[in-house]
């Protein structure tokens, strides 16, 4: 046992994250997908030119995040008053309603947090596709990593339509240039998530990395 | 060595940040690739993941009972839970949006603390269970957990729009511990390691 551990060379194994089974890594064409045999676990789908798309998305969507994010969403009007709203004002009017913490989950969630993602895709994919070795790659691709699940984007769109619904029963309502950015900055964030096959990643990473070293 | 083994029983500890493997003969203490901290299994995860499902189950008490938001008209405040929401969209015909909100604030809430639940137990007892079923579930619950966030972002963008001469809608402290219920027990699912599941399981 021990000696087979031994003969074991790292690189020619995998683990499933969910059910630790361990795996020799197949080699899949870009459009297949590698499932778990033993938990059903997607393991990788990669992508044509991940790298290329990534970066060519995360500057879509960082131009993307601007208008979405400054222009009306959507408008109400109600005995002659206009009131229009877009994402930083709904998180002022909770603070002003002082219910702070709330305000602040919200806009971690659908600003900060979205905001801060495209970022470090946008730089890690630029490096790559420049070849480009920093020595902090590393760890934006660990932050990005821990960022994921609180990029509440798509269910605050659900929630636009949630709340467009009830509205509409009040006023009448009025749709805003804000909303068609943010639903495009949305498919654009999902396309890239598709996009970013991370075991491609983190192998380019350690080739860069093993590179520099050579070359210094 | 079997056909089917665990990383960990094969000498493996796989980095919990990059997926890198790394022999536990070696007793690295941090990921040669990516530097962060080894830990075969996520560290302490039924402890973990029972004090954040604990703390979430208490603060879903009060999500349900207080109001989430109060609808003022002309003076007269008209208090909303999230269970009064759901009632007034269907009442109103809006079925399908009423099932939505339904789902995302009703049942995915309590069904994750009963599901987290479920899993502590199987995996402090050691049940014999079909694991790849309850993987399956892990999975589902880790998924749809950010959903239920969408009572709160709904909420913020009403409290911003409705705010007129004579209408105003204010958030309810309902609010704050229903977004505190959906973090922690956001929390807790990733928190907890299906790999447990597997770990306890005597024939596989
Ligand atoms: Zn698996
Ligand atoms: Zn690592």
């Amino acid at each position: 046992m021990h000696l087979f551990t031994k003969a074991m060379n790292n690189t020619n194994y995998d683990a499933c994250p969910e059910c630790d089974l361990l795996l020799k890594p197949a080699q899949p064409k870009p459009g297949e997908k590698v499932h778990c045999p033993r938990c059903g676990l997607l393991l990788s789908r990669p992508r044509k030119q991940s790298v290329e798309r990534t970066f060519a998305l995360s500057i879509a969507g960082f131009i993307l995040f601007f208008p979405a994010n400054l222009l009306p969403m959507v408008g109400l009007t109600v005995l002659g008053n206009a009131n229009t709203g877009i994402l930083i004002s709904g998180v002022i009017a909770l603070y002003n309603d002082g219910m702070e913490a709330v305000a602040i989950v919200v806009f971690l969630a659908s600003i900060l947090f979205p905001l801060v993602h495209l970022c470090l895709s946008l730089l890690i994919s630029g490096h790559l596709y420049f070849n480009r070795p920093n020595r902090y790659l590393v760890a934006w691709m660990r932050w990005m990593h821990h960022l994921d699940e609180w990029v509440m984007l798509e269910v605050y769109m659900l929630g636009i339509i949630v709340a467009c619904v009830k509205l509409m029963a009040i006023a009448p309502l009025k749709l805003g240039w804000g909303l068609y950015a943010f639903i495009a900055l949305i498919i654009i964030t999902t396309l890239l998530t598709s996009s970013l096959d991370n075991r491609l990643f983190w192998q380019r990473i350690e080739q860069l990395r093993k590179e520099n070293k050579n070359a210094s | 060595m079997r056909a089917k083994a665990n990383a960990l029983t094969q000498g493996f500890i796989r980095c919990h940040d990059c997926g890198y493997l790394v022999k536990t003969v070696d007793h690295l203490l941090s990921c040669p690739r990516c530097n962060s901290h080894l830990h075969a299994r996520h560290p302490h995860s039924l402890q973990r993941t029972t004090a954040l499902l604990v703390s979430s189950f208490f603060l879903y008490i009060p999500a349900n009972i207080f109001p989430i938001m109060t609808v003022n008209q002309f003076g007269a405040g008209d208090a909303h839970t999230i269970a009064g929401g759901i009632v007034e969209l269907i009442d109103s015909g809006m079925i399908p949006i009423g099932m939505l909100v339904l789902v995302a604030s009703i049942l995915v809430p309590s069904s994750k603390l009963i599901g987290i639940g479920l899993l502590l137990l199987c995996a402090h007892f050691r049940w014999q269970i079909n694991a790849r079923r309850w993987t399956v579930m892990y999975r589902v619950i880790a998924f749809v957990g950010r959903w239920s966030m969408l009572d709160i972002f709904m909420i913020s963008i009403l409290v911003d729009l409705v705010d007129f001469g004579g209408i105003q809608i204010i958030a309810g402290p309902a609010a704050t511990a229903f977004a505190a219920v959906v973090i922690l027990t956001m929390f807790a699912a990733e928190n907890f390691d299906p790999r447990l599941l597997w770990d306890n399981q005597k024939n596989l």
